[in-house]
């Protein structure tokens, strides 16, 4: 037995599977009583602390975190639009393209507002300016033209959520992924347009579909039907179908009612 | 998702997407909690720890390097958070109460349950946390990443920037203090 005996540092570290010497200190613990005492004491304590249980956290833990800190990131520097241009430049000119020709259409069969009757000039029947007005009622019809693309989008997107629901359980998704990915990007530019516009509830289905879009789009495209069953449920449970059929109807019926002024035209004139 | 895939949703999250940024945290929030949770031992305050550390790394992403590795990057982060929580919290306590370990951790007197019993108790967990609770934000974080981790002493002294000496002196200490506060279990055990 050598007379030197190691330190509590030493053994510790011997512990761990680290340090320097660990064949003199495994030598030196089968001769000395003193040492091979002190290590089984520091093993005995180490071995007392097992890993602390982490609660568990969901599938969608990862969602809730991002919910929780996407408002509080700071601004970064670059431009608003650069991000869009760098990251997918093909689906983003598909978008704007798609958006264009649906403002065209929207423009080719939406009907004409009548002319303002005498003694009330400033007036269109549904209650926007003519003249003076021409920038509120400009924004009523941009609105409108919001209304009839988003009420398109959801048609669209319920039927990717559609096929997935009714996909068999174990199979290729790639198809429905690819249509999703298109529409991604097409429902985030909404997004920010409805938000814009103030139409919070709009804004909220859409983020809620852009969860679903995405949970599936980053799926494997052979998918288990475990998975399959997952993403199910979660639509299922955000009752978004539901909640996409009930959106598109309502923005339907609002591109059908009468044009009325609304709350962000406020220098607009009611006799 | 595949290492190309991984790498690509990166460049983009460094290039200012926040969306790739969204894949990021929906991939990572789970370990993250683990190990926050870990490191403080508190649901509550590892829920802060994940918020500010992925606010953390969206802020330094610029200075992230690509060929080091995310997840080792962000565990860092972590890391540093939950000290800073911990050193905050331990200012705020020390302000308010007076509490000692010797306290939280006295044995009560005569004959307890058997210490294969003890074992399996929440009384033996309870003690622990309160051993583990006396340890200062630095020795827990550095206990924590070698003794449930498994991280190396090298690994702890990049993750809380420090030298090697310092997080071996961390881990040391804490060790001490461990065995000190938990000696009565163990001579029961004995």
């Amino acid at each position: 037995m050598s007379a030197r005996h190691y330190s509590e540092d030493d053994l510790t570290l011997y512990y761990y599977g680290e340090g320097r010497r660990r064949d003199a200190i495994e030598q030196h613990l089968a001769a000395c009583a003193t040492c091979a005492s002190l290590y089984r004491d520091i093993a005995g304590t180490l071995g007392m602390l097992a890993a602390p249980e982490a609660p568990e956290r969901g599938e969608q833990y990862g969602l809730e975190v991002w919910q929780r800190i996407r408002h509080k990131l700071p601004e970064r520097p670059e431009p608003w639009w650069a991000s869009f241009f760098q990251r997918d430049r093909l689906t983003l000119a598909a978008a704007a393209a798609m958006l264009v020709l649906v403002a065209f259409i929207a423009g080719r069969v939406w009907p004409r507002q009548p002319v303002a009757p005498a003694g009330n000039p400033g007036l269109t029947a549904g209650g926007a300016t003519t003249g003076g007005g021409n920038a509120a009622a400009g924004d009523t019809r941009q609105q409108r033209i919001l209304l009839t693309s988003v009420a398109e989008h959801l048609d669209r997107t319920e039927r990717v959520l559609t096929d997935i629901m009714n996909a068999p359980d174990t199979g290729d998704i790639s198809n429905a992924q690819r249509w999703a990915d298109d529409l991604l990007t097409t429902s985030r530019l909404y997004r920010q347009d409805a938000e814009d516009a103030g139409e919070q509830s709009v804004a909220a289905v859409l983020d809620a579909l852009e969860r679903s879009l995405l949970e599936i789009v980053n799926s494997p495209s052979k998918i288990t039907a475990a998975d399959l069953e997952q993403i199910r449920r979660r639509i299922d449970a955000a009752a978004l179908l539901f909640k996409v059929r009930v959106m598109s109807d309502e923005l339907r019926q609002r591109e059908l009612a009468p044009q009325r002024s609304t709350p962000r035209n406020p220098t607009q004139k009611v006799s | 998702m595949d290492a190309t895939e991984a790498a690509a949703v990166l460049a983009r999250a460094r290039q200012g997407d926040s969306e790739a940024f969204r894949e990021l945290v929906e991939r990572h929030s789970r370990s993250v909690f683990r190990l926050a949770y870990r490191m403080t031992g508190n649901e509550q305050d590892a829920e802060d720890v994940v918020q500010e550390s992925f606010l953390r790394a969206y802020r330094q992403l610029g200075r992230f390097e690509s060929r080091a590795n995310f997840g080792t990057w962000l565990y860092r982060i972590v890391s540093n958070c939950s000290v800073d929580l911990m050193r905050a919290k331990q200012a705020r306590h020390d302000q308010v109460h007076g509490d000692s370990l010797d306290d939280a951790v006295e044995l009560p007197a005569g004959d307890g349950p058997g210490p294969e019993r003890m074992a399996q108790s929440a009384e033996i967990e309870r003690r622990v946390q309160a051993a583990l609770g006396e340890l200062s934000p630095l020795e827990r974080a550095a206990f924590t990443l070698r003794h449930y981790e498994g991280r190396s002493i090298e690994e702890i002294s990049a993750a809380l920037n420090l030298g090697t000496s310092a997080a071996k002196h961390s881990v040391f200490r804490a060790v001490k203090k461990l065995r000190i506060a938990l000696a009565p279990l163990r001579s029961q055990e004995s």
